[in-house]
């Protein structure tokens, strides 16, 4: 394998780890807090998807110079892109935390093998 | 005119978001207000539906940038025949179980989330006009999560601890799909630089060649994301619980329209952005249609077991997903025009079942199909309505059902897969055994023991009743029923639509 591509190309292996290990918690932990902490670290590892698209080797932060006119920007668009996705992640886990505390009014626990079970 | 009608498909999301945020602060005020003004909105974009389809069917596509930017950098919004057909769709339906809502959330909400419900209900119509509407990949995403959310809203807004658990079941399973649609999403962006449907595939088409694992990529994450969200077999889990603890107009709306936009959203990026020869050269349609006969097959089992009726029409809808996906997979044009017809006819039947049910629940508080042995005699109008939207689940001829299942019959053929026309007999049989048994014991049986009990074991001669439920409530079940025949007697005006949008895709 080619030490230098996957040095190069390393932030998208930690994207496609991180995006499993979110799913995976989301469906096989009991407790619905962690499920929430799975959904977030999902999101994450998209949101970090999206901005190593955006980026060009030696870019630098999209902010326009005068003193520099002929500087390497990094893609700005697919940051602004996750300014979206970040506060859909906000509205996802708060309101799964409001289902949540409604769920642990009529059960007493946020930690049983019984939710979620297939009917 | 041409400039008006142009913003039109604008204007009523962007009206049915704003009349949505106004629900919560009018519930304040005074809650009597809150459906009539639902009622009306949905309405009016009903109407202005129509002015659009007109516009349309006189071969004008609408092309209007948002705010003023041009395509590749605004956000595009594109009405062609089966996205006006579709709007026509959702806003009508959605009228129609707005006057359902009026007595049916006063008997199953609680008082004090009415506001709530009904800012939920516009903000999930809002958000499936726009997604069927939109021509841009994020744009898509953002109606997608609006969609959503607020249709976990409307699951969780009765309350009680089974729609509770289901609300979370969905949230995070829906959540998972989104997940895998954005990740696609950006997939597709790494590849072509543009979110713009038709840019993407301009650009797309010289560099295919190129970049085959990433295509392969950005396809498989786009089939999970838009599976789990569309309810697609394997991945349907989150779908009986969700649509049969819901409040009946809520799951009427889950049911028959928001899974389906997710399958238009679906088909425009998989036709239009990867194009045709992606999607034979691939091995997607092969998936799709192996997937579809699975769910045709075992959604119909599923819901042959079930005993509560809202569960086995929650399961009977994992197989009608299965027929619209067989349309897509198929590729030929009557495939795909029959496909399409039936998001429309099960939408129509769909709707009008789970009205019945909710009726039903109204009048006599029974939600088990083998407690319904003289329905027929004590609710006619609505057992009528239930039977003839059976019948076309069924796939009886003069319904509709029987166009769109004798289209994809043909379908099958011009695909040179005779085998499946099999299926589709199998899975039109499966139907008839988990709805027949309904219909016969409302109409066959004798009286229910309890009416034995207190005549003193005198069964009086079965008379009919009229209903016990709100005009309110029988209006829309009426206007469905006639629909659904409509649209098995003279599908042609619906097929011309369809068939204009299936030339331009294929």
């Amino acid at each position: 394998m080619d030490l230098q591509l996957f040095l190069l190309n390393f932030p998208y292996f930690v994207a496609i780890i991180l995006f499993s290990m979110g799913t995976l918690i989301v469906l096989t932990q009991p407790n619905l807090i962690k499920k929430v902490i799975g959904i977030n670290i999902l999101q994450s590892a998209i949101f970090l998807f999206y901005i190593i698209v955006g980026d060009i080797h030696g870019g630098i932060p999209p902010i326009y110079d005068p003193n520099l006119p002929d500087a390497l920007y990094i893609n700005p668009l697919p940051s602004c892109l996750m300014l979206t996705g970040i506060v859909v992640g906000f509205s996802v886990t708060a309101f799964a935390l409001a289902l949540i505390v409604k769920l642990y009014i009529y059960y007493g626990t946020i930690s049983s093998p019984n939710f979620m079970k297939m009917k | 005119m041409d400039e008006l009608v142009q913003r039109l498909p604008f204007l009523c999301v962007i009206g049915t978001l704003v009349a949505s945020f106004c629900m919560p602060v009018l519930a304040r005020w005074k809650k009597e207000l809150c459906a009539p003004l639902a009622t009306l909105v949905s309405g009016s974009v009903f109407i202005v539906s129509i002015f659009i389809a007109h516009y349309v069917m006189q071969g004008n596509i609408i092309r209007y940038g948002v705010s003023g930017w041009a395509p590749p950098w605004g956000i595009e919004i594109v009405v062609d025949p089966i996205t006006s057909l579709m709007i026509m769709l959702l806003s009508g339906i959605c009228f129609l179980i707005c006057i359902y809502s009026f007595a049916a959330i006063k008997h199953e909400l609680e008082r004090i989330v009415t506001g709530w419900y009904y800012a939920a209900y516009l903000l999930c119509m809002a958000g499936m006009i726009g997604l069927v509407i939109s021509n841009d990949v994020f744009n898509m995403y953002v109606f997608i999560e609006v969609t959503g959310i607020s249709a976990v809203a409307l699951v969780a807004s009765k309350g009680t601890r089974e729609a509770t658990e289901a609300a979370l079941k969905y949230l995070l399973l829906a959540t998972i799909g989104s997940g895998f649609i954005l990740f696609g999403i950006g997939f597709i962006y790494m590849i072509t630089g543009n979110l713009n449907i038709t840019f993407i595939a301009q650009e797309l088409d010289p560099v295919k060649g190129n970049y085959p694992f990433l295509i392969w990529t950005a396809i498989s994450f786009l089939v999970v994301g838009f599976g789990v969200k569309s309810a697609f077999f394997p991945l349907h889990l989150w779908l009986p619980d969700a649509h049969s603890s819901a409040p009946s107009p809520s799951s009427a709306v889950l049911s028959a329209l928001v899974v389906k936009v997710y399958i238009i959203a679906f088909m425009k990026i998989l036709f239009i952005a990867f194009g045709l020869e992606i999607f034979h050269e691939t091995f997607i349609r092969h998936l799709i249609l192996v997937l579809a006969v699975i769910a045709m097959l075992a959604g119909s089992f599923f819901a042959f077991v079930q005993i509560e009726l809202k569960r086995r029409l929650a399961y009977s809808t994992v197989a009608q997903i299965g027929y619209i996906y067989l349309g897509i997979g198929l590729g030929t044009p009557w495939g795909l025009a029959a496909g399409l017809l039936h998001i429309l006819v099960h939408a129509f039947m769909k709707t009008c079942l789970f009205l019945c049910a909710g009726a039903i629940y109204y009048q006599t508080g029974r939600k088990k199909v083998n407690d319904f042995s003289g329905m027929g005699y004590k609710m006619p109008i609505t057992m009528g309505a239930f039977t003839i939207a059976a019948f076309s689940m069924v796939g009886i001829p003069l319904f509709g059902g029987f166009i769109s299942k004798y289209g994809l019959a043909l379908g099958s053929l011009e695909a040179d897969l005779p085998i499946l026309i099999l299926v589709i007999i199998l899975s039109g049989l499966l139907n008839a055994t988990y709805y027949f048994p309904i219909i016969g014991q409302a109409y066959f049986t004798q009286e229910d023991h309890a009416v034995h009990h207190t005549d003193g074991g005198h069964s009086e001669p079965k008379k009919f009743q009229r209903d016990q439920i709100p005009l309110s409530m029988l209006v829309p079940i009426i206007i469905l029923a006639l629909g659904i025949i409509y649209l098995g007697i003279f599908p042609g005006t619906v097929l011309n639509f369809i068939n204009q949008t299936v030339a331009m895709l294929l």
